[in-house]
């Protein structure tokens, strides 16, 4: 008897045990109805500006690394390495695997840089890590021939130093930011070329200073009024 | 192996951010970056720097001006300014470009048979005075108004109020201030007794967490942001971004909270809800330093014309409003906001946390609100039951948009009710401010009339003939702005347009006035913190140009009021401004002598003994304080602040089938109010070239718009087409849409809203219904 009544007891324990810890998940269930009023979608809202703040936490990093003059790129190594300002670098390098998309292998070295004793080089930071079929983008240059001569002419990239609307006046972005909104992926570090290369990595809300003056630059005209009124 | 090589990865992350950022603490001792930038600077350039203030925002950087031969060529931040040491905006950088647009305008011209004609200066004030004249014979003083901005100087508005309320006599003197911080001041006002933040700049460099509460700050503010960006690198605060909009300060921010428009109001109730429940609050500060009160409720919005409203503050109980808060816990308000329980509760634990310092900053999201001053309130009761006001680190910061928001609007008192100190209605103030300006008390009308939306009902209905408007462009920024611009230009009204370039507000001018602006005339500026700054002329204006402050002696002169203006033109900025101190000559507001204001980045006012005030009401700082406790709110009679309790209540116009999403409206770091200015500085037109409209990415899915596709968008007021942005600059929540204002080829505001703030009178630009349609 003895023995049964604690049975009945245990379960009516674990029965209210049951109910008290439904209610409890139940009333937690009505109370956070959590609806940060982006969350019903599907994809990131992230504004294409956001990149500059992206690698801010590095910001004080790259402040402080010391400047390896002997292993320095520039940009006419940066530019020989695409077709065009603003296209896709090849890889100048073998890669591990073929079949793989990039991704992790890649951006064991190129999502925060660092020297590479193999190449002897320091590898360049991806402004747009979280991409990782970096091959859907980026090749390797198997031969250095061509199948057939081409037309194609290489147009000049921007010129550093021109940028100023004024003297001393914060320079202007004289490319394309598409793929490249986090600033602090070419201009800081040891891998930056030398010459963009910025002083001040900390001050990390760099559109603060710096607007692009290349927004669908050519439709751009001159601000000009729509007037009703004429004046002399 | 996975595990391992990320234990490690972060363990060498977490190492290197501590190493860093004991390196930081001793490598930034500011901001100091005018170094930098004098190496981008031509060795052989010979330029003459003078300090100034910055023309654009109410941040007041210090700049300094290269000039050369005459012409301002370069800007650099002034690294002795306390206020941005030595770094600016892209505004403020490329400032000096907007004093060299081809179209500036160098001659009065007068409207005749439909067309501009060049006339001479003296012409053309001649013109006004004499129709000011007729109108107020034929219509009353009542009849003759003017309407200037937070861009005027101290000594234009100084001017402007002494010729309007002390020598013609009539309270008709409004600025585009009224759009702009009139509910920062109710909100002061009703809860201490007097305008203007208690503490300063310097709070950003002791508070541990900053709460922007719908404040874009990385565009809208971004030098005080980029200190806030270096006080995180340096001590690692937090920052908290509470807004109904992903910005680029939602992306910087350490968390991004959205809530829902015009919810505000029930969140920071539910803080204070959660701040009492877990036993927070600061128990003897509220005792010794604080009362209760309530106010009407159901106000209305001011849709009508001559809507009036007066609230009949009661006094409460501490007990009263405990009940009250019964209505706003984070599971109630959740609900209704969007924002999660766990958000409401994370907030209200830093306001809670008495080790933590917190910040709360915020300017046209809060102040642009049906609900602005009871919104203030709100965000000062957290502050108060916490005790976390007027001391360092732990302070409520109101934020301004203009230059001289608080140093002309608010400190010289160019809105209605205003006096240079005190208000219209008291008999004493009256007196005080007749015997400075040398007029007879009875001059000065007890009662205000016109509040700026009203004034420009009245210039439509006809109760206002003749309308003077300096450095403002009310024909883009007042809401529901159609009516308005048709009642200007309806028969029998004169209007008067002071500006630098044309602008829809000049194309509504009989008489247009062309004003020398910022460094080429004399002046001073007050920014947010209460810190005045004097700037001496550094070029000449173009063609016959003068300042406003000289336009308005001379159309005084004009009226017979040579003795109240008997200032040299040589001085006469000095000879105002020292008679201007009169006004403030007490402990409370004392304004530093120009001198020091020459020979510093500007001063704090109550500036006394030769310091400046940084934190108000704190007996360690504040030498007004006088009841020997360690604060004295000495604004209020009692000598306490007072806490509100006021409820939610729904904006004036939100959506429904026909109009199902919100319309918000503000502002892109590129340009500064209506562009009139930025968007003749080709780096900033070139940067940002037109308006847009940001849709959230679902919705424009489902309606198949692309960026760059015509959108319409129709409210009650009209429709507009523009082309829509999507997933750039910001992302506004679903069912809500977002368009900058600055374009005046694109009028947002055709559209919006006339509803305000009942007790502020400041309108609501950031919510109204609107349908969106692919065009």
């Amino acid at each position: 008897m003895r023995k049964r009544l604690g049975i009945i007891s245990l379960f009516a324990l674990l029965f209210i045990g049951f109910v008290v810890v439904w209610n409890y998940s139940y009333e937690q269930g009505l109370e956070g109805p959590y609806i940060p009023v982006e969350s019903n979608s599907s994809r990131t809202l992230i504004p294409s500006e956001s990149g500059v703040f992206r690698q801010s936490e590095n910001a004080l990093d790259f402040n402080q690394m010391p400047i390896d003059e002997a292993h320095q790129r520039s940009l006419e190594t940066y530019y020989d390495n695409r077709a065009y300002p603003g296209a896709p670098p090849s890889i100048p390098h073998p890669v591990q695997k073929e079949r793989d998309l990039g991704g992790n292998v890649c951006l064991q070295c190129h999502q925060s840089g660092g020297f590479v004793q193999k190449f002897d080089a320091y590898a360049p930071i991806s402004p747009h890590p979280e991409m990782i079929n970096c091959r859907q983008c980026h090749v390797t240059q198997n031969t250095k021939g061509l199948f057939a001569e081409t037309n194609f002419t290489k147009v000049s990239p921007p010129e550093v130093g021109v940028n100023n609307a004024l003297p001393g006046s914060p320079p202007m972005i004289p490319h394309l930011l598409s793929m490249r909104e986090s600033c602090l992926s070419c201009h800081v570090g040891p891998s930056a070329p030398k010459e963009i290369r910025v002083t001040h990595p900390e001050r990390i809300n760099c559109r603060q200073c710096h607007v692009p003056n290349t927004v669908e630059h050519d439709q751009i005209e001159v601000f000009s009024r729509n007037l009703e009124e004429s004046y002399e | 192996m996975q595990t391992t090589l990320t234990d490690r990865r972060s363990f060498l992350k977490k190492m290197a951010m501590a190493s860093a950022i004991a390196a930081a603490a001793s490598m930034f001792p500011g901001i100091m970056f005018a170094a930098e930038q004098e190496k981008g600077i031509p060795k052989n350039a010979n330029l003459d720097w003078k300090k100034g203030p910055c023309r654009f925002c109410g941040v007041g950087c210090g700049v300094l001006v290269g000039t050369e031969n005459g012409k301002a060529v370069a800007v650099k931040g002034d690294p002795n300014s306390p206020v941005n040491k030595g770094l600016c905006c892209v505004k403020g950088y490329h400032s000096i470009m907007a004093l060299y647009g081809k179209d500036r305008l160098t001659h009065p011209l007068v409207k005749k048979n439909g067309r501009y004609v060049k006339t001479s200066m003296d012409e053309a004030l001649d013109l006004i005075a004499s129709k000011m004249k007729e109108t107020i014979a034929e219509h009353g003083k009542d009849a003759v108004s003017i309407y200037g901005s937070g861009q005027w100087t101290i000594p234009d508005g100084y001017a402007a109020s002494k010729l309007f309320k002390g020598c013609i006599g009539t309270n008709n003197v409004e600025a585009n201030a009224r759009l702009c911080m009139a509910s920062a001041v109710t909100g002061f006002l009703t809860s201490f007794g007097l305008d203007e933040p208690m503490g300063c700049y310097e709070d950003i460099d002791h508070a541990d967490v900053f709460v922007l509460w719908g404040n874009n700050m990385a565009e809208m503010h971004p030098v005080l942001f980029s200190r806030l960006l270096d006080q995180r690198l340096k001590r690692g605060v937090k920052i908290i971004d509470f807004a109904t909009r992903t910005t680029r300060t939602s992306t910087a921010a350490d968390k991004s909270i959205l809530f829902l428009p015009q919810t505000d109001l029930a969140v920071a109730n539910a803080i204070c809800y959660e701040i009492i429940k877990n036993g927070w609050v600061n128990n003897s500060f509220v005792e010794k330093h604080c009362s209760f009160s309530k106010g009407l409720t159901n106000m209305g919005y001011g849709l009508e014309d001559n809507y009036t409203f007066t609230d009949k503050p009661e006094k409460i109980s501490f007990e009263d409003y405990k009940t009250f808060l019964e209505d706003y816990t984070p599971e109630k308000v959740s609900k209704l906001s969007g924002v999660s329980v766990r958000d409401i509760k994370y907030m209200a634990s830093y306001y809670g946390d008495p080790n933590k310092k917190v910040m709360s900053l915020w300017c046209m999201g809060m102040n642009q609100h049906t609900r602005g001053t009871w919104i203030n309130n709100l965000v000062y009761n957290i502050h108060l039951l916490t005790g976390k006001i007027s001391q360092p680190g732990n302070s409520p910061f109101s934020l301004t948009g203009q230059p001289s928001a608080c140093g002309t609007v608010r400190e010289v008192g160019t809105l209605t009710h205003k006096l240079p100190h005190g208000v219209v209605m008291n008999k004493e103030h009256r007196e005080f401010a007749a015997k400075i300006w040398g007029v007879p008390a009875e001059n000065i009308p007890s009662k205000p009339t016109y509040h700026t939306v009203e004034m420009f009902r009245a210039l439509d209905r006809g109760d206002i003939r003749f309308m003077w408007i300096q450095v403002t462009n009310p024909m883009v920024t007042m809401p529901k702005l159609k009516r308005y611009r048709d009642g200007a230009k309806k028969e029998g009204r004169f209007i008067v347009v002071s500006d630098v370039y044309p602008t829809p507000t000049t194309d509504i001018a009989d008489v247009i006035l062309p004003s020398a602006m910022w460094i080429e005339r004399e002046g001073m500026y007050g920014n947010s913190e209460r810190r005045t700054q004097y700037f001496e002329q550094m070029v000449d204006p173009p063609g016959e140009a003068i300042s406003d402050t000289w336009q308005l002696i001379e159309v005084a002169k004009r009226l017979g009021y040579e003795k109240q203006f008997p200032y040299k033109e040589e001085t006469h900025i000095e000879e105002i401004y020292t008679e201007y101190r009169k006004h403030h000559d007490n402990i409370k507001h004392n304004m530093a002598p120009l001198e020091v204001l020459k020979s510093q980045s500007g001063a704090i006012w109550p500036y006394v003994d030769g310091k400046s005030t940084k934190w108000r009401f704190n007996a360690k700082y504040d030498p007004a304080c006088s009841n020997g406790e360690d604060f004295h709110f000495y604004g209020k009679p009692d000598g306490k602040a007072i806490i509100w309790q006021r409820p939610y209540e729904p904006a004036a116009e939100e959506p429904d089938n026909e109009y199902p999403y919100w319309l918000n409206t503000g502002r892109v770091v590129e340009h500064w109010h209506t562009g009139s200015m930025t968007r003749r500085i080709p780096v900033l037109h070139q940067a940002m070239p037109h308006a847009y409209v940001e849709l959230h990415p679902d919705d424009a899915e489902r309606m198949q718009i692309k960026t760059g596709d015509a959108v319409r968008l129709t409210t009650r007021r009209g429709e507009i087409t523009l082309p829509a942005s999507i997933n750039e600059r910001g992302v506004p929540a679903p069912m809500q849409v977002f368009v900058p204002f600055f374009d005046e080829n694109i009028l947002i505001n055709d559209i919006t809203l006339d509803s305000f703030c009942p007790i502020s009178k400041e309108p609501d630009y950031k919510k109204c219904a609107v349908r969106v349609e692919k065009a």
